[in-house]
Parts: structure tokens; C-alpha cells; sequence
């Protein structure tokens, strides 16, 4: 309960737009307008009428007081947040715990020009920082004052004492040197989308339901597959509209820095748009599939794992936070990919592209391996690079899971009864929640301790010096 | 060439005897409560006899096979502490061994429940940024496992790494 201390020698604290009620409220406007309109337009309002008009006044009220109600402010290294409109909070959000900035527009905001701003704090949930609606100028502009702010305290400047006079500069130049890595077009999208498992099942079922129909002349089994053509419409339009227009670009690093970049940004959706900064130094690894349908064409999807963003689990089947390109060529997948890595080396130098997961050499499991993983043991391979350790496996979708030694966090070996008799163990390497989890499974047991003493060497190696 | 589940030095350092003792009165308990259920029951239910005969039969055989897994399952705990790293292993069905570097510690855990505490023994359960490290060392004497945890935290303030 603690009232804004609105003072003249205080920083000016700002509001949301005052769109805000209206784009909050928008689907009960729109609700109460279609049913009442044609009473309205009589000018006969019948008693269900005045209620909902009622209720339409009593909610645009609180809205509008909750609008009041509603301040931010940078303080020093903190964005402060007061909000509530009859128990009042106040919360406060340290510009260096801050793990990125998304910006969201929701398609009724974007329709009113405006965006909410989404704080990833380390350690909370997603609701925990977030300022909706601002203009979309406004939300970009405190974006770049959190995020240079963040890096300005991070690196040990003395943000809290001139940080006003430094930051506006430090977010025009990082703005600035925002420069596009790759842009996902349309024609690929909708081939990509069209070539799915899906498709496949979907033409399955028409084939079934056609001889159905010619064999018993009737169309029996209809009602049974509209659910699932509905079912695959709706899933395959969600990816469509979440990953339309996608385009990944580069944010330029600290003033100074030359070469590598120091976050990614994603920006996506037909919509509701969103953008996303990827923090490469917080990248943890990178995954890239293939599945069976798009390998003629040398297509693959690239998910990153980002520590304290747990995003989606890089499944197939809906849109997912994690990923960084939908579809493209291999090969550019591969570059995207080495890029996302640069973070993991901060002492390598800096003209060059990251470590290349391709040349990394896999060795695949032993063929004894088919008799307790009858068909998948063709498709598992695994090994240790330089820079990376590398696992792939998959039948219908080759997924190539890739961590920096850097980024290790704890190593396991498994065996079962089965695979003790077969002289078999799994190898896993572990990772921060989210798509990434490497897994180099049904390896020799003869070579998997020497396998797992290694990896536990260079990983050490690796902490040490990216730590000095 | 190693064998995959050898200890990375000379020998792994086993957990305490009370562990198996603690697990072995637990079998002991569980297979005295069934037959008690099952003298109730019996009591009070008309089911022809056999089943009932059948039914402490099988807790008589299941309680002996039991006590020699948890026994056997207790005999491979084992840890071993390196210079930078945590091995831990566990299982004599599904072996596990786990490797966890001190650097990579965000927290250790010490938890006793009551049954544990009348053994005199706790639990050690070291957590990293990753919910798939399953680092934990159940049936440690108290005191080892003050020495351990305080160790392990030390070790990973001087050697921690960030993420």
C-alpha cells in the first residue's frame, strides 16, 4: 500500500497509453455493441440492454482509473512499477537481473499502434514484468534503455550516477546497428508447413475415406475425419500466423566491440507480432531438425536454448518461443547456428564464425545397438569437438543437439539390465530446461567413461577460460 | 579402457550402513503391516481360505527378495570427491553415475526426515541450472554430510562459473 511518491524533485514517472482500457476491453466492447446496436439505434433499450451498458460503464470506469492508477519510472538501476487500484503495489525490477525484453503486440493492440513489454526476470514467472500498453515507439525506446542500462551496470560502470546522461546515447547507437541476419519468405513457409507428418496422415485419412466411398458407396467415415482436418487446419494456420514474416537480426554489441554480436533478434507474426532478444552469452546450445519430408529439399528448423527462458520443448506440433528459424536451407541453418555460439567463447577471436557443429566427427552407435533400439539405433551418433559436443538422433525428425563445452552443466552415464548384457551405456549431457537435451545414447561401454572423463575435462578447461 | 561405473580414483566412498539397515526396517514394517491387513480382512470378509493363504505366501516370499535388493541397492551408493568435480553413483539394476562440476552448483540441499534422523543418517541433493542433474546422496552419517555440504559449498563459491 504504497502511495506514488509524485514530488516535483522526483524523476517524471510516465503512464501506459491510454488506449490501454479500450485494447483490454475491446472484445467486451465489441460483445456489447453487436447485441445492443439495433436497440441502440431505435433509441429502445430494453432492461438486458441497460444491464450490459451498465456493465460496459462500470468496466470502462475501472479502466480508466486503473489507467490513473498506473506509473513507471527508471530509478537509479531499478524500473519501478506502481500499479493497483485499490490495494496499491509497487514492484521493482533490477535492470541486471533483467534476462531479455520481449516486445508483444496482440492483434488488437497492434490494430491501435500499441505493444506490451515483457520482462524476463531470472527466477519469475512471466507475468512478473510486464507493462501493457505502451505506443510501440515507447516500448522500443525503453527496451533499448533497459537493455543498454542492464549492460552499462553489468559491465561495473557506474550506471546509478550518470546513467541518465548515458544511456539515451549507448540505446541509439545499439539501435542503430541493428542489421538483418535472414528473413523467412512466405513461399517457404507454406511448403515447409505443407510438408509436414500432418499432410501426410491428412492425405491417409482422404485416401481411406475415398475407397471407403467407393467400396460402400456412401460416405460413412466423414463425420469421423472432419475433427482431425479441422484439427491439422488449426495447427498448421497457428505456426503460419506465429512464424509469418519471421526475421532474425543481428543487435550490435557495446560501444567498441567490433566482429560478433552480442544478442539476436527475433521478430515474428501475422497478428500478433512479436519480438524477442536473444542474449548470446546466455545461449546454452542449439538444435537442428530435420524431418523426414524436408530432407530432400535440405531444409532444417534451428531452436535455441536460452538459460532462465525456458520456452517451448521444440516439439513439433504448435509455434515455440525457442525457435530461431522455422525453415531454410541447411546450410544457412548451420551459419545461424555458428553465429548463436559466438557467446559461448568470449575469449576466441572475434573475426571469426563460431565453432562448426558439421565438423565435429560423430561416431555411430555399435550395431549390437539394434537389439534394444531395433530401428532408431541407425540414426544415433554422437561425438566431442574442439569447441562443441554433439549428439544426433531421430527417425522421422534427425534432430542434432549441440552444446559448448562451455555451457556443460553436469554429465550422467545410464545403463539398464538390457543394455548391461549387451555392453551398452547412455551418455547425457545435461542442459538448463528447454529444447536443447544431448543425449549420445547406446555407446560402447568400453569407450563411454573415457567419452565422459574427456567431455568432463574440456568442459572444465572451458569454464576456466571464458571465467578469466 | 575403464569400466563405465569404475570409481574415478581409488575406490568409491560408500554411504553408512545405516542405510541399509534403515531400508531393511522398512521392508520389514511394510511386509508386517500387509499381514496384518490381511489377518483383518480375513476376519471380516468371506473369502474362501486359500486366498488368504496365498495372499501371506506372497508377502512371505516378496519381503525376503525385497530385503536383498534395498541391501544390494544400498551397498552401490557411493561418492567420490575430486578436485573439480562430484562423481556419484547409484543403482545396481539402472546404473547411474553422475558427474557434477563444483563450479556448476547453484545450491546444496541436506534433508533428514524423521526416519532418517532416528538412523542418524541425512541426505546430500546438489542442484544445477539443470533439472535432469539427479546429484543426490541419500544415507550419509550427519556429521559427513555437514562436512560434505559446507566442502561442496566452499568448492563451488571459489570455482563457480555463472551460467
Amino acid at each position: 500500500m504504497t502511495p506514488p511518491e509524485d514530488g516535483p524533485d522526483r524523476r517524471p514517472y510516465r503512464r501506459l497509453s491510454p488506449l490501454t482500457p479500450l485494447v483490454r476491453g475491446f472484445i467486451l466492447l465489441i460483445a456489447v455493441l453487436a447485441s445492443t446496436w439495433d436497440d441502440l439505434l431505435r433509441g429502445d433499450l430494453g432492461p438486458f440492454a441497460w444491464l450490459l451498458l451498465a456493465i460496459l460503464a462500470a468496466g470502462a470506469a475501472y479502466g480508466a482509473a486503473s489507467w490513473l492508477r498506473t506509473t513507471y519510472r527508471i530509478e537509479a538501476d531499478e524500473l519501478r512499477v506502481d500499479t493497483g487500484v485499490v490495494s496499491r503495489q509497487s514492484r521493482r525490477i533490477r535492470v541486471d537481473r533483467l534476462q531479455g525484453v520481449d516486445i508483444v503486440q496482440p492483434f488488437v493492440a497492434r490494430i491501435f499502434g500499441l505493444a506490451e513489454l515483457r520482462m524476463d526476470v531470472a527466477g519469475g514467472s512471466a507475468r512478473e514484468g510486464s507493462l501493457a500498453f505502451l505506443t510501440l515507439r515507447d516500448a522500443e525506446a525503453l527496451r533499448e534503455t533497459l537493455l543498454s542500462r542492464r549492460d552499462a551496470v553489468r559491465a561495473g560502470r557506474n550506471a546509478a550516477a550518470d546513467g541518465s546522461a548515458a544511456a539515451p546515447e549507448g540505446s541509439t547507437a545499439a539501435a542503430s546497428r541493428e542489421r538483418v541476419l535472414a528473413r523467412l519468405d512466405l513461399g517457404t513457409l507454406l511448403a515447409s508447413l505443407l510438408l509436414s507428418v500432418e499432410t501426410v496422415l491428412f492425405l491417409v485419412a482422404a485416401a481411406v475415406v475415398a475407397a471407403a466411398f467407393v467400396v460402400f458407396g456412401q460416405l460413412g467415415g466423414v463425420a469421423g475425419v472432419v475433427p482431425v482436418v479441422v484439427g491439422f487446419a488449426l495447427t498448421q494456420f497457428r505456426k503460419l500466423s506465429a512464424y509469418y514474416d519471421f526475421t532474425l537480426s543481428t543487435v550490435g554489441a557495446a560501444a567498441g566491440d567490433t566482429g560478433w554480436p552480442a544478442a539476436v533478434r527475433v521478430r515474428r507474426g501475422m497478428f500478433e507480432r512479436s519480438t524477442q532478444t536473444i542474449t548470446l552469452a546466455r545461449v546454452q546450445g542449439v538444435v537442428v531438425s530435420e524431418p523426414l519430408l524436408w530432407r530432400r529439399l535440405g531444409w532444417a528448423r534451428l531452436d535455441v536454448a536460452v538459460a532462465g527462458y525456458a520456452g517451448g520443448q521444440g516439439h513439433d506440433n504448435g509455434p515455440s518461443a525457442s525457435t530461431v528459424m522455422p525453415v531454410a536451407p541447411r546450410g544457412e541453418v548451420l551459419a545461424l547456428a555458428r553465429t548463436l555460439l559466438t557467446g559461448s567463447f568470449p575469449g576466441a577471436p572475434r573475426t571469426e564464425p563460431g565453432p562448426d557443429p558439421d565438423a565435429v566427427p560423430l561416431s555411430p552407435a555399435p550395431v549390437r545397438a539394434r537389439w534394444t533400439a531395433p530401428v532408431s539405433w541407425r540414426f544415433l551418433a554422437g561425438g566431442l569437438g574442439e569447441d562443441l559436443a554433439v549428439a544426433r538422433e531421430g527417425i522421422w525428425t534427425r534432430r542434432t543437439h549441440v552444446v559448448p563445452h562451455a555451457r556443460v552443466q553436469s554429465l550422467r552415464l545410464r545403463q539398464g539390465p538390457w543394455q548391461r548384457r549387451l555392453g551398452l551405456v547412455d551418455l547425457r549431457v545435461d542442459s538448463p530446461p528447454g529444447p536443447v537435451s544431448l543425449r549420445m545414447r547406446h555407446r560402447d561401454a568400453g569407450e563411454v567413461r573415457g567419452l565422459l572423463e574427456r567431455e568432463d575435462a574440456l568442459a572444465r578447461e572451458a569454464r576456466l577460460s571464458s571465467a578469466g | 579402457m575403464k569400466e563405465p561405473f569404475a570409481p574415478p580414483g581409488e575406490r568409491w566412498e560408500p554411504v553408512s550402513p545405516a542405510l541399509a539397515r534403515l531400508r531393511h526396517a522398512l521392508v520389514v514394517g511394510v511386509a508386517v503391516v500387509l499381514l496384518a491387513v490381511v489377518g483383518v480382512l480375513s476376519l471380516l470378509l468371506p473369502v474362501p481360505a486359500a486366498a488368504w493363504v496365498g495372499a501371506v505366501v506372497l508377502v512371505l516370499l516378496a519381503a525376503p527378495l525385497a530385503w536383498v535388493l534395498v541391501g544390494r541397492n544400498a551397498r552401490w551408493w557411493g561418492y567420490a570427491e575430486r578436485d573439480a568435480d562430484l562423481y556419484i553413483r547409484h543403482g545396481a539394476f539402472f546404473r547411474t553415475l553422475v558427474v557434477v562440476p563444483y563450479g556448476r552448483m547453484q545450491y546444496v540441499d541436506v534433508q533428514a526426515g524423521p526416519l532418517e534422523q532416528a538412523f542418524g543418517i541425512a541426505s546430500v541433493h546438489l542442484h544445477t541450472a539443470s533439472p535432469g542433474t539427479s546429484a543426490r546422496i541419500p544415507g550419509l552419517p550427519a556429521d559427513e554430510a555437514a562436512r560434505l555440504r559446507d566442502r561442496l559449498t566452499s568448492l563451488g563459491e571459489s570455482q563457480a562459473a555463472g551460467l
